[in-house]
């Protein structure tokens, strides 16, 4: 549709045009989706739009299902189904159906589509590892930093330090670290504007 | 059965409320319900390589907040608060007493207190809902405002408001410490347990008295949001240490900062551990600034840099 058509419709959905040029709008199929779209652009200015609007997608999801062949394809679109072995298969396209049956459906309870989707995948992660102890699959995954004995420091410079100098580090760090620990729990009171003198507290762990 | 029923219809009326709750207003009800609520929460603590079982009890005995946290792993490590009273029970050291408005260690206190203290340096935003503990949650991002501190998410239990899973996060989006409530009980009379801990006589709060005054250090530099909280002088457990000492925060990140004569072999200028708690140093003439807290190294660094004498 070039400009001039546009300018044409936009002027019919204003009703400035006569009944004739109307008539000629209503005849003209190509006109009638720019006219629906000014209608909506217009009532969206106006803040007249209804709370939930259907944006009309169920015509293309009709039409997508009509084009979707009647069997499934062996391969269905989801990616988990490769290389896995054949009780997870039957599950995964138990889904499937269903996402295509229920196609309009599955705009609104997208959600749960995903949440289920995603079950799915869990399962099959943990079929495919099988792992002995689960319980240590649920930590989090934490980079490979430094252990909290704190060796980093001092396994670097263990060239130049002598083992006294070495442990006289660590020990300063963790005196460090366990004052800070034990700081923690003697700041937090409310309005506390002085402190305790530290070498007569017990050793916080 | 009646009483059920009233309590499902007074519970559905904010539940419409609550589909336009701004985050802040989510955090504000968590810090009320964690002050104000009767519960018992099962958790674990998670760090890099540790898993701590906890259980954590709160109620109000005589218009007073009675809290014990204890863990149940391990060597008995209990905790009691009365009040603005805290005594630390572990096994290997005296009970001892401190002021305190919370039971330091497990779910920080800024989330007791009010949140509106941690808006110079976080944004909060609504995240998604997803199941926590058997209970429907509300995800609440704590976002830094810039790269000096970590983040935090904090799922609420959308009945209670109580929280049910807390994660620190570092600055490229890894875990570093989770806190995840396994089972939340709401209950209806104080229990036992707290009764028992009201009427207890604890070993008194620890003489504050006795501190020198630091010297009155200024920092050149500061990330947004934090501010000095105690300067002092004292000595450092285990080693006996001399030290300044200043502590500053930001509400969520404690910093501690030392200065101290320099040792023997010099302390590594950064080192950071899993669990996110980070130190560096800066070597000042035979002095050393040290600082230690939650927050990445780089902080610490820049902070033990910009320190000076006023």
């Amino acid at each position: 549709m070039d400009k001039l058509g546009q300018e044409w419709v936009s002027a019919a959905v204003d009703g400035e045009v006569d009944e004739h040029t109307l008539a000629e709008l209503a005849a003209d199929a190509d006109s009638h989706e720019q006219w629906r779209d000014y209608h909506l652009i217009g009532d969206a200015m106006r803040g007249e739009l209804p709370k939930t609007m259907s944006l009309d997608l169920s015509a293309s999801i009709m039409a997508a299902i009509e084009q979707e062949p009647a069997m499934l394809p062996p391969q269905p679109v989801v990616e988990v189904v490769e290389d896995i072995n054949e009780p997870v298969v039957k599950k995964t396209s138990n889904v499937i159906p269903l996402f295509k049956q229920f196609g309009q459906y599955a705009i609104a309870a997208s959600v749960a589509l995903v949440a289920v989707i995603g079950v799915q995948n869990y399962n099959q992660e943990t079929l495919v590892e099988s792992s002995p102890l689960p319980v240590l699959n649920t930590r989090p995954l934490i980079g490979s930093a430094s252990p909290v004995s704190l060796q980093t420091g001092a396994v670097q410079q263990n060239q130049s330090y002598t083992n006294d100098q070495v442990a006289d580090q660590r020990r300063r760090i963790n005196a460090y670290i366990q004052d800070h620990m034990l700081q923690q729990r003697l700041n937090n009171g409310v309005n506390i504007d002085d402190n305790s003198e530290v070498d007569t507290t017990p050793v916080a762990q | 059965m009646r009483l059920i029923l009233l309590a499902i219809l007074a519970m559905s009326f904010p539940a419409i409320a609550r589909e336009d709750m701004p985050a802040k207003a989510w955090l504000e009800n968590m810090s009320q319900a964690l002050r104000e609520q009767e519960f018992k929460i099962s958790l674990i603590q998670l760090q890099a390589d540790h898993i701590r079982p906890l259980v954590y009890i709160h109620g109000k005995v005589n218009d007073e907040e009675v809290a014990f946290l204890e863990h149940l792993n391990g060597p008995p490590k209990n905790a009691v608060r009365v009040g603005n009273t805290v005594t630390f029970i572990e096994h290997d050291q005296p009970a001892y007493s401190v002021h305190s408005s919370r039971i330091q260690g497990v779910i920080p206190a800024a989330l007791a207190d009010d949140v509106s203290k941690l808006e110079q340096g976080y944004q909060f935003v609504l995240g998604g809902r997803s199941r926590i503990a058997g209970r429907p949650g509300q995800l609440v991002r704590i976002i830094p405002t810039d790269t000096n501190r970590y983040g935090y998410q904090v799922w609420l239990d959308m009945d209670t408001y109580l929280p049910l899973r807390f994660d620190m996060i570092s600055v490229d989006k890894q875990l570093l410490e989770q806190l995840l409530v396994v089972e939340l009980i709401v209950l209806d009379e104080v229990p036992a347990i707290l009764k028992e801990a009201y009427k207890q006589e604890w070993p008194a709060v620890m003489s504050q008295s006795d501190r020198d005054s630091g010297e009155d250090w200024q920092f050149s530099w500061l990330p947004a949001g934090f501010k000095v909280l105690i300067k002092d002088q004292h000595r450092l457990i285990g080693s006996k240490e001399a030290v300044e000492y200043i502590a500053i925060s930001d509400g969520l990140a404690n910093i501690s900062v030392y200065v101290a004569k320099a040792g023997e072999a010099p302390l590594p200028e950064e080192l950071v551990t899993r669990n996110g708690l980070s130190l560096a140093t800066e070597r000042v003439g035979n002095a050393e600034v040290v600082a230690v807290g939650k927050v990445p190294a780089e902080t610490l660094s820049r902070i033990a840099k910009s320190i000076m004498l006023q």
